[in-house]
C-alpha cells in the first residue's frame, strides 16, 4: 500500500515535467507561428506596392534623413527593383518579376507556417494526455484503471504440458492398462449379472467417473485439434451420437465401460468424438469382449485410430522408402472379420473390411480403387510414380497368406537394397532399387541372405539374367516383354559387372 | 583512498563535460549550414526565375559586383555542393563525440559507485 501511494506520489512529478515540456513546446511553435505570420504579411504588403509603384513614372516622396528628420524627395525609376535574392546576391528586375519573386518566398513562408501549426496541434494534444495520464495516476477524475487478473496463463501452461506428455504416450498408456485390468475385471462381473452388480458397482465408481469425465475432457480438446482431419470420417456415425453422449451422461453403468474404452483408446489411438465411441460400445459390449483387449472399436464408423506405438515388425512392401506396413495388421484384419461375423450391424461401408486404421499408410489402404475385383490401394502423390507399378502388384496380388512372405521378402530386399546401391555404379538411383526387385534371388545368392521364392518375380528372373550380360539395354527390352508376366514393372537398368556377377550365379 | 577515488572522479568529470561543450558546438554549426542550405536553394530557385535580362549583383564587402546570371547560377550550386559536404563531416564528427561521451558517462558512473562505496567504507572506519 505504502509502495503504491509512493508510486503515486512519483508518477505525478514525472508527468508533471512532462507536461511542463510540452507546454514549452507548444509555445515555442506558438512564437514561431506569429513570427512566420508576420512576414507573411509584410510580404503582402511589399505585392500590393510592386503593383502600384509603376503606375507613375516618379513619386514625391519625403525620404528619412537618419533617424531623425525626412527630407522632401522623388521616387525615380520605379520600375526598376535590386532584390536581395539571399546569401549577398541581388538583382535588378522589374515590378512584375520582383512581384513573381515575392510570391515564390511566399510559397516558403505558408509551408514553414503549416509545419509550425501541425507541430502545435500535437504537442498540444500530447499535452491533454499528460494532463489525463495525471488524473489517472493521482485517481482523481472520472479516469479507472482496468485491470485483468491473468489466471489464464495457467491454465494455458497445463494444456501444453498436457500435449507434451501425451506425445510420447507413456503415461495414457500406463493409464489404459491399469484400466483394462479394471475393465475386465467389470466386464466378466457385467456379464454374469447385470442389474444388481451393476448398480453395486456404479455406486462405488461414480466418484471415479466423475475424476474420468474430467480427463477425457481435456483430452477431447487435445484429440480435437490433433484429429480436424478426419472430420469427414467421423461425421457419419456423429450425429447420433452426440445425444446419446449427453443421455448417458447420467447412465453410470454404460458410462463406465464407455470411459474404460477410452481410457484403454488412448493408448492405442485417439478417439475423435467420444460419442461415437459411445455408439459404438453401446453396440458391441456384449460381443466385444475379449478382443477390445488390443484392438480399438470402429466397427460401425470409418473412425481412425492411430497409434504411435512402435510395432514389432515394421516391413517395407515396396521398395520405396516410406511406406510400411505393421506386422500386426493381419492380425487385426482377422479381428475385424471375427467381430463383423458377430455383429450384426454395419454401416455398409465399401471399406468395411479396412475399418481399423492404425497408421497413415493404412489410409492408402483404406481407400482404395477396385479393380479386377481386388482392392488396389492409391499411392501417396508424394512418392514417385516409377514404383507405382511395384507397389500395386504387391499388395493387389497378396492374399493373406502371401502377405507375410511378401513382407518378410520386402524385409530382405531392403536390406539388400542399401548394399545394392552402393557398390552399383552405372545404376541410376531412380531405377536401381527397382532394379534389385527383380533379381532379388540371385543377388541373394551372392550375398547369402535370406531368399523367399516368390512365383511371379522369379519367372522373370531367368529371362532377366540370360539377357543381362548382352548389354544394358537389352535388359530393358527384355523387361518390356517380361512385362506381361508381370505387368506393373518399369524397366530397369543394371549395371554390367551386376549382370556378369549373375550369369556366373 | 576515497580521495584518489574523488580526484579521479573529478577528472572524468571535466573531460566529459568538455566532450559535451564539442558536441554542442558541433551541433550549433550543423544548424548553421543547414540554414545556409535553405537559403541557398532559395537563391537557387530564384535565379530560375529570372532571365538574362535582369543584371545580377553580388555584395562583396560594400560594393555591390555585376555578375553573370549564368555564373551566378553555377556559383550558387557551387556553394550548395560545399555546404552538404560540411554538413555530412559534421553529421560523422557528431557521431564519434557522442560515442565518446557516452563511454565517458560510464566510466564516470563507475567511478561514482565506487566514490559512494568508498565514501561508504570511510564512514564506518570513522
Amino acid at each position: 500500500m505504502a509502495e503504491r501511494n509512493k508510486m503515486i506520489i512519483e508518477v505525478p512529478q514525472g508527468v508533471d515535467r512532462l507536461r511542463v515540456e510540452h507546454k514549452k513546446v507548444v509555445q515555442g511553435c506558438e512564437g514561431q507561428i506569429q513570427h512566420w505570420a508576420k512576414v507573411k504579411g509584410d510580404y503582402e504588403t511589399l505585392e500590393d506596392r510592386l503593383k502600384t509603384l509603376p503606375d507613375q513614372v516618379s513619386y514625391d516622396i519625403m525620404v528619412p534623413f537618419g533617424p531623425l528628420a525626412f527630407m522632401p524627395g522623388m521616387l525615380v525609376h520605379t520600375n526598376e527593383i535590386t532584390v536581395l535574392l539571399g546569401d549577398n546576391w541581388f538583382a535588378k528586375c522589374s515590378a512584375k518579376q520582383a512581384q513573381k519573386l515575392v510570391e515564390h518566398r511566399k510559397k516558403h513562408v505558408n509551408s514553414a507556417l503549416d509545419d509550425l501549426h501541425k507541430t502545435r496541434k500535437d504537442f498540444e494534444a500530447r499535452v491533454g494526455f499528460t494532463e489525463d495520464l495525471e488524473k489517472l495516476s493521482g485517481a482523481k477524475g472520472d479516469y479507472v484503471d482496468i485491470r485483468e487478473e491473468v489466471g489464464s496463463i495457467e491454465e494455458m501452461v497445463s494444456k501444453g504440458k498436457l500435449r507434451v506428455a501425451l506425445k510420447p504416450h507413456s503415461k495414457p498408456k500406463m493409464e489404459a492398462v491399469v484400466k483394462i485390468e479394471e475393465e475386465e475385471e467389470e466386464e466378466d462381473k457385467e456379464g454374469s449379472g447385470e442389474g444388481d452388480g451393476g448398480s453395486r458397482r456404479r455406486v462405488l465408481s461414480e466418484e471415479e467417473l466423475w475424476a474420468r469425465l474430467d480427463e477425457l475432457e481435456a483430452q477431447e480438446e487435445q484429440e480435437e485439434e490433433q484429429h480436424r482431419r478426419f472430420d469427414s470420417a467421423d461425421t457419419n456415425g456423429n450425429d447420433d451420437t452426440t445425444s446419446s453422449e449427453e443421455e448417458k451422461e447420467g447412465d453410470s453403468g454404460s458410462h463406465h465401460r464407455v470411459n474404460g474404452h477410452d481410457e484403454r483408446s488412448k493408448g492405442r489411438a485417439f478417439v475423435p468424438y467420444n460419442g461415437s465411441q459411445l455408439n459404438s460400445t453401446a453396440q458391441s459390449t456384449g460381443e466385444e469382449e475379449e478382443d477390445e483387449a488390443e484392438e480399438e472399436e470402429g466397427v460401425c464408423l470409418p473412425t481412425i485410430y492411430f497409434s504411435h506405438t512402435v510395432e514389432p515388425k515394421k516391413v517395407r512392401i515396396n521398395t520405396g522408402k516410406n511406406t510400411m506396413l505393421k506386422f500386426s495388421e493381419l492380425k487385426e484384419q482377422k479381428q475385424q472379420a471375427k467381430r463383423k461375423k458377430k455383429n450384426g450391424t454395419s454401416n455398409g461401408h465399401s471399406h468395411h473390411g479396412l475399418h481399423n486404421i492404425t497408421t497413415p499408410t493404412d489410409l492408402y489402404r483404406l481407400f482404395v480403387d477396385v479393380k479386377n475385383g481386388e482392392p488396389i490401394p492409391r499411392k501417396s502423390i508424394l512418392k514417385s510414380r516409377s514404383r507405382e507399378s511395384s507397389v500395386c502388384s504387391d499388395t493387389s496380388e497378396s492374399s493373406a497368406a502371401d502377405f507375410e512372405e511378401r513382407r518378410t521378402f520386402g524385409r530382405t530386399l531392403s536390406h539388400d537394397e542399401n548394399t545394392y546401391s552402393d557398390t552399383s555404379d552405372g545404376i541410376t538411383e531412380e531405377d536401381s532399387p527397382t532394379g534389385v526387385l527383380l533379381h532379388p534371388t540371385s543377388s541373394f545368392q551372392a550375398f547369402s541372405g535370406t531368399v523367399v521364392e516368390k512365383e511371379p518375380i522369379p519367372l522373370s528372373i531367368p529371362q532377366f539374367t540370360i539377357a543381362l550380360p548382352a548389354l544394358p539395354t537389352i535388359p530393358e527390352r527384355k523387361l518390356e516383354e517380361v512385362a506381361p508376366e508381370a505387368p506393373q514393372e518399369a524397366p530397369k537398368r543394371v549395371s554390367k559387372f551386376k549382370t556378369a556377377r549373375l550369369k556366373q550365379k | 583512498m576515497a580521495e584518489a577515488i574523488q580526484k579521479k572522479l573529478q577528472s572524468e568529470l571535466e573531460k566529459y563535460q568538455q566532450m559535451q561543450k564539442d558536441v554542442s558546438k558541433s551541433m550549433s554549426a550543423r544548424q548553421k549550414l543547414e540554414a545556409q542550405v535553405t537559403e541557398n536553394n532559395i537563391v537557387k530557385e530564384e535565379l530560375d526565375l529570372l532571365d538574362t535580362q535582369n543584371t545580377v549583383y553580388k555584395l562583396i564587402g560594400p560594393v555591390l559586383v555585376k555578375q553573370d546570371l549564368e555564373e551566378a547560377k553555377a556559383t550558387v550550386a557551387k556553394r550548395l555542393e560545399y555546404i552538404n559536404g560540411e554538413i555530412q563531416r559534421y553529421e560523422t564528427l557528431l557521431k564519434d563525440m557522442e560515442k565518446k561521451s557516452d563511454q565517458h558517462r560510464e566510466v564516470l558512473s563507475s567511478l561514482q559507485q565506487e566514490y559512494q562505496r568508498a565514501q561508504g567504507l570511510a564512514v564506518g572506519k570513522v
